[in-house]
């Protein structure tokens, strides 16, 4: 009776003194936005029911390359905290005006462990004279070691912004980062049964997975859904000369034609999806799992 | 009494250029001390309420007191730069809440201060009009520029060039106005604030232009290999920001190294303000922290110092004009002795003429009273801009 009383009691005030409610009998779940599926998932194991986790990018679009509109900015502004993948991962983030307070780059930790994927043209004009446009490779989370990492700068930011959750982030953490250092581990284990085994990637997307598993891999510019052109069939037939490769790694799984074509240059499709977006089926982990088996198959 | 002073009124009426002048030289000897005291209490409440909101400033090391002008005041003379790492070790180190300034450039002989959206929260600036910055090349400005300007949300302003004579100099930025902030009373209120990464645009490290790799036109381009391409003077550099150019818009290089004006620091707690303050202070340190409220205080203690002289060289001016204002006087008595022989001729005693004299006094007096009340008062009400163009800026 007297916890009812209590109750109504409550209830009372929260519809008569809507501004009186305490910030802790309201909602002290913080507003986070990221800027890939990874580090969604990462905030969402670690923060639990204590944050709510957006992220602003439709599902067909790479996340790499998405922009956002003034009125996603003016959201973004308003977020708790932002979660940045770093490594130069959208680019967008450098032109839009944020609160730095509350931006977090969660590989800043590793950032000389970046790696550069290609050299780009180098070009001079005006009195600053040569510069080359410099292309890190930002799915810095296909290392899953470094993915382990992110995942502490997730837990670390959330703990500073509510210290009165950090024991249960830090628990959240724990069995996250003992999956991602065990999905590091088989990966390594799985590499290691071949590792000269000659790879082609449809996509310059695999180098931390190429840098961390010391993969044998080359890269072409394919997309799974659009038929390649003469000139890149030509390109890929000059690779296997010196690159014997059985296999090719893709995104997503390609056209039924290519796969076919693929065949008769006796190329096997092997789906690595390094999940930049919120995946259809399953979660990051599971995807990576899942991943990781389609990779064990390639080096039996 | 009333007929007295109703003869004063006339005579005053009669001799006005002579009434005046004892009325504005009395005027302005009891004004001109209140009038620098008002001034000087309100320089130093503007000064110390905005320099004791902000509790540290990094900088380069030099003078303090230009470090802290340019900071808060948004002074023209710009300190040397400060790499943004400097912001980000303060940042790592969790003491303090960093907010980067960059207050070198100018629009229209307004400061630009390029910064983060920490700034605004910092300073509590609300918008007046429009919205906050979200894009690169947007500006929202303070009330008094966007007032002076007339400008308003959807207009634009171009960035001034630092020198007419560098012809191959950074070309200007026009930037678009987004909004305008609702008066703060401060320094905010003269400032275009823009995002700290296009401040580095209209210094031209970042910029936008026709992608090289692209170009077709021969007189583009100088020198062209696999690896290189070597643009032409004649490549189009974009001086406007827009939703179709801002993705050509790159910086190069890492933005941690790109220059600054000084950091804001606000501490978490006192001991956190400590710790900050005493590593900046060991002998080979190339940055400086200032505490802006012990360097306003220093100042201040300079000006009423000056003050203290100001004082005395008005008292010796107001005592001289004084005895001259006495010696006006009596020379006017002598001159004036054949109407007070008039007025005994036709029956008024010494003392209807003393009477006479006391009331001219007296009416001399009051409207000297008036107009030192409406002076002070004019001067009170105006202090807070009288204080800016004097003093701050």
């Amino acid at each position: 009776m007297k916890g009812l009383l209590i109750a109504i009691g409550v209830a009372a005030a929260v519809l008569l003194f809507p501004g009186s409610i305490p910030r802790s009998l309201a909602s002290d779940r913080l507003n986070i936005c990221v800027v890939n599926y990874p580090l969604k998932y990462f905030a969402e194991r670690i923060g639990g029911d204590h944050v709510s986790v957006i992220l602003p990018i439709p599902r067909d679009v790479d996340p790499a390359y998405w922009t956002p509109d003034v009125a996603t900015i003016a959201a973004l502004q308003k977020a708790d905290l932002i979660f940045l993948n770093g490594a130069g991962y959208a680019g967008w983030v450098d032109k839009v005006s944020l609160p730095l307070s509350r931006v977090v780059n969660t590989s800043k930790a590793f950032s000389d462990r970046y790696l550069t994927s290609k050299a780009e043209v180098t070009h001079s004009h005006g009195p600053t004279g040569e510069h080359t446009h410099e292309n890190l490779a930002f799915t810095t989370w296909l290392d899953f070691d470094l993915a382990a990492r992110q995942a502490e700068a997730v837990a670390t930011a959330l703990s500073r912004k509510n210290p009165a959750y950090k024991e249960m982030f830090t628990q959240n953490f724990q069995p996250l980062k003992d999956e991602l250092k065990s999905l590091d581990a088989a990966m390594s284990r799985a590499a290691s049964r071949a590792p000269e085994t000659p790879l082609i990637a449809s996509h310059p997307v695999y180098d931390y997975l190429v840098h961390r598993y010391r993969l044998n891999l080359k890269s072409v510019h394919w997309e799974p859904h659009e038929f390649p052109r003469p000139k890149q069939w030509l390109e890929l037939q000059e690779h296997l000369t010196t690159h014997p490769a059985t296999c090719m790694i893709w995104e997503s799984q390609p056209l039924a034609e290519i796969e076919e074509k693929l065949h008769t240059l006796g190329l096997k499709c092997v789906v690595f999806d390094p999940c930049g977006n919120v995946p259809e089926a399953g979660d990051f982990l599971t995807v990576m799992q899942q991943n990781a088996e389609n990779l064990r198959a390639v080096f039996k | 009494m009333i007929d007295s002073l109703y003869i004063a009124w006339r005579y005053i009426c009669y001799n006005r250029f002579k009434s005046a002048t004892l009325l504005i030289c009395v005027t302005l000897i009891v004004s001109l001390p209140i009038a620098l005291n008002v001034l000087l209490y309100e320089s130093e409440t503007q000064l110390m309420s905005r320099a004791a909101g902000t509790p540290l400033v990094i900088g380069q090391r030099g003078s303090a007191l230009d470090l802290v002008m340019n900071t808060l005041y948004f002074d023209n003379e710009a300190p040397e730069p400060i790499p943004m790492a400097a912001c980000e070790e303060i940042r790592d180190s969790d003491l303090a809440l960093p907010i980067p300034v960059y207050a070198r450039f100018q629009a229209r002989d307004n400061p630009i201060v390029g910064t983060t959206l920490d700034y605004f929260e910092f300073r509590g600036l609300t918008l007046g009009q429009g919205r906050m910055l979200t894009m690169l090349g947007e500006c929202v400005l303070g009330a008094s520029v966007a007032e002076r300007l007339g400008l308003g949300p959807g207009d634009s302003l171009v960035s001034s060039p630092e020198s007419l004579f560098d012809l191959a100099g950074i070309y200007p930025l026009k930037m678009r106005v987004v909004g305008v902030f609702q008066k703060s009373h401060t320094a905010d209120d003269l400032a275009v604030f823009v995002d700290i990464k296009t401040a580095w645009v209209i210094q031209g490290l970042g910029h936008g232009h026709q992608d090289v790799t692209r170009l077709q036109d021969p007189s583009l381009v100088l020198k062209r290999s696999d690896s290189s391409v070597a643009a032409t003077a004649k490549l189009y550099h974009y001086t406007e920001i827009t939703e179709e150019t801002v993705g050509s818009f790159h910086f190069h290089g890492d933005l941690a190294d790109y220059p600054i004006t000084a950091v804001i620091a606000v501490p978490c707690d006192a001991k956190s303000g400590t710790i900050l303050r005493g590593r900046y202070t060991e002998a080979g340190e190339k940055l400086q922290i200032v505490v802006p409220e012990e360097v306003i205080d220093g100042l201040l203690q300079q000006i009423f110092r000056i003050k203290s002289v100001l004082d005395a060289v008005i008292g010796v001016v107001a005592t001289a004009t004084v005895l001259a204002l006495i010696l006006v006087f009596v020379l006017s008595l002598r001159i004036r002795q054949r109407e007070f022989y008039t007025t005994f001729k036709i029956g008024g005693s010494r003392l209807t003429i003393a009477r006479l004299i006391a009331a001219e006094m007296l009416l001399i007096a009051t409207g000297s009273s008036i107009l030192c009340v409406m002076a002070s008062i004019a001067t009170a009400l105006h202090a807070d801009y009288l204080v800016r163009m004097l003093f701050i800026r």
